[in-house]
């Protein structure tokens, strides 16, 4: 999987340069030339760590028990049924949900349930994570070219030239430079998805968050979202990614993490959970997935 | 009808509409706190803001003008019937305009505070660069309609001696005993005046939905 992935690896603009030199690097031992070459990944930074993270609502857990390291350059699927607890976990990460319980460190921000989170931690933290949300959450009263880059300026200071050849760039990289001068409202789903994906890349984030970015999409559409999903990930971004679709699950992920009523049932490479899950539970929801 | 008649109805045109943009100023910038308690996190402060609004709504504009020029006017301090005529239509027009301020911010989606936080968007970038824009486009229409149907209520402030338009007319329908063609004059010039705002409104609310289009 990881050579399918490593082989091909396009330029993705707007990228944070210096990821590449800590990202996994493809390391090519052999040079004979009738045997497979064989890719190591090497010098993978742990990016995300989660410790015993618990989430309630009230009363009500939503989360409980939960443990996961993602690495610099990982592409980690989260799937499982409804309600048990996928977007909550994402929205942890980001601390749009401060957690209840438990550590999240991500990309060297340290938050504990126990103490309070700091105006400046939440800044740090929220300036690593990209979001993406199923819903796009586009401003509709801002064109696709202000959408991207307007955060740029008010998050990074980047001056509005700068901040709109940038803008530019990555519109052109997820196929919609044309559309740089219209509302949001008159382009597609698929490409107002898109739109999002360029908007929170141009914070040059460490790690993107998906929360299921092609469940309000039609099939056709959703695949010029994955398209441009699988390209980020060949290029070297460490994503999470809550889906729907298996085949994304399957061939793009390195790992898949499979939950249910707020815990963890399965976690490991794609390959082996999606072929080969342990638990009847897991079983049971891949079945049932697979043959919706 | 002759000019005269014509002359004293139209010098009651500035009194209409300064009372009308006085109190709906007031209103627009009392509304502002009123809404963020009637929002606001403490349940007291939300309570509190509930009962105020219900209050003002609640009493007809004539009695809060009654209360305020012959009430409080006469015994306590000294307030004009100008300044009466204001502050009566201005209370009632911040309840109602902080309730339209109410709706509009629950009709902003969710995901658009959760995306510009998600995007770490400053507090102040959030609320002026996203929020507010988001605002206007829906307070605008109700907003505009509420100011045509309080440009009709400042007609009360005949009732306490402003020569606004109101006065004037019934002024000169007295001394002339022609009612009729005075009050039909009268009500042409609340039409023209209401005229401006509607059509303002319309090609803002225009301009915005060819934008927008939601
Ligand atoms: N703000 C909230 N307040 C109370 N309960 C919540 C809140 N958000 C989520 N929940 C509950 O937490 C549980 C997990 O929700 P969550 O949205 O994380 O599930 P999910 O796995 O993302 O499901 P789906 O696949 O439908 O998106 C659900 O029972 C939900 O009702
Ligand atoms: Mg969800």
């Amino acid at each position: 999987m990881d050579q399918l992935q490593h082989q091909n690896r396009v330029t993705f603009p707007g990228l944070d340069s210096d990821q590449g030199s800590v990202r996994g690097q493809v390391e090519r031992k052999s040079s004979m030339a009738n045997q497979t070459v064989k890719p190591k990944i090497v010098e993978r930074d742990e990016i995300v760590r989660v410790s015993n993270l618990g989430k309630s609502f009230g009363t009500h857990k939503v989360l409980e028990g939960i443990n996961l390291t993602v690495r610099s350059g990982e592409v980690l699927a989260i799937i499982g049924p409804s309600g048990s607890g996928k977007s909550t976990l994402l929205r942890c990460l980001n601390q749009l949900e401060p957690q209840t319980e438990g550590i999240i460190t991500l990309a060297g921000i340290t938050l504990d349930a126990a103490k309070p989170a700091s105006k400046k931690q939440l800044n740090d933290l929220r300036r690593a994570a990209g979001m993406v949300f199923q819903s796009f959450n586009l401003f509709p009263h801002l064109t696709v070219l202000q959408n991207v880059s307007l955060p740029q300026q008010r998050v990074l200071g980047r001056t509005k030239a700068d901040a709109d050849t940038r803008s530019r760039a990555l519109l052109e990289r997820v196929g919609l430079a044309n559309k740089a001068d219209h509302y949001p409202v008159r382009c597609s789903g698929g490409q107002q998805q898109r739109i999002a994906i360029a908007r929170a890349l141009a914070l040059d984030p460490k790690i993107m968050l998906f929360d299921e970015p092609t469940s309000a999409l039609d099939p056709e559409l959703g695949l010029e979202v994955l398209a441009v999903m699988k390209e980020l990930a060949e290029a070297g971004m460490t994503m999470i990614v809550v889906t729907h679709e298996m085949h994304f699950a399957e061939t793009v992920s390195n790992r898949v993490m499979i939950m249910a009523d707020g815990r963890v049932l399965e976690e490991g490479p794609s390959a082996s959970v999606m072929r080969d899950p342990q638990t009847e539970r897991a079983k049971r929801f891949l079945q049932a997935v697979r043959n919706r | 009808m002759n000019a005269e008649t014509f002359l004293i109805i139209l010098s009651g045109i500035p009194w209409t509409i300064a009372i009308t943009v006085g109190a709906f100023t007031m209103g627009a910038l009392l509304g502002i706190p009123l809404c963020a308690m009637r929002v606001s996190k403490s349940g007291i402060l939300r309570y509190m803001a509930t009962m105020i609004i219900l209050i003002l709504r609640s009493i007809p504009p004539i009695v809060w003008l009654f209360f305020l020029y012959f009430g409080i006017g006469s015994g306590y301090l000294q307030v004009g019937p100008i300044e009466s005529s204001i502050i009566a239509l201005g209370l009632i027009t911040s309840a109602n305009l902080a309730e339209i301020y109410r709706g509009a911010l629950k009709s902003i989606h969710v995901g658009q505070w959760e995306a510009s936080h998600a995007l770490n968007m400053p507090r102040w970038s959030i609320f002026k660069d996203i929020m507010v824009p988001q605002l206007v486009r829906v307070i605008l229409p109700s907003a505009t309609s509420y100011m045509i149907g309080l440009l009709k209520d400042s007609a009360i402030a005949s009732t306490v001696g402003v020569t606004e338009v109101a006065f004037q007319a019934n002024f000169v329908s007295r001394r002339q005993f022609q009612g009729l063609e005075v009050f039909a004059v009268a009500g042409l010039f609340y039409i023209l005046i209401s005229l401006p705002i509607a059509a303002i409104a319309r090609y803002t609310d225009g301009v915005m939905r060819a934008k927008v289009a939601r």
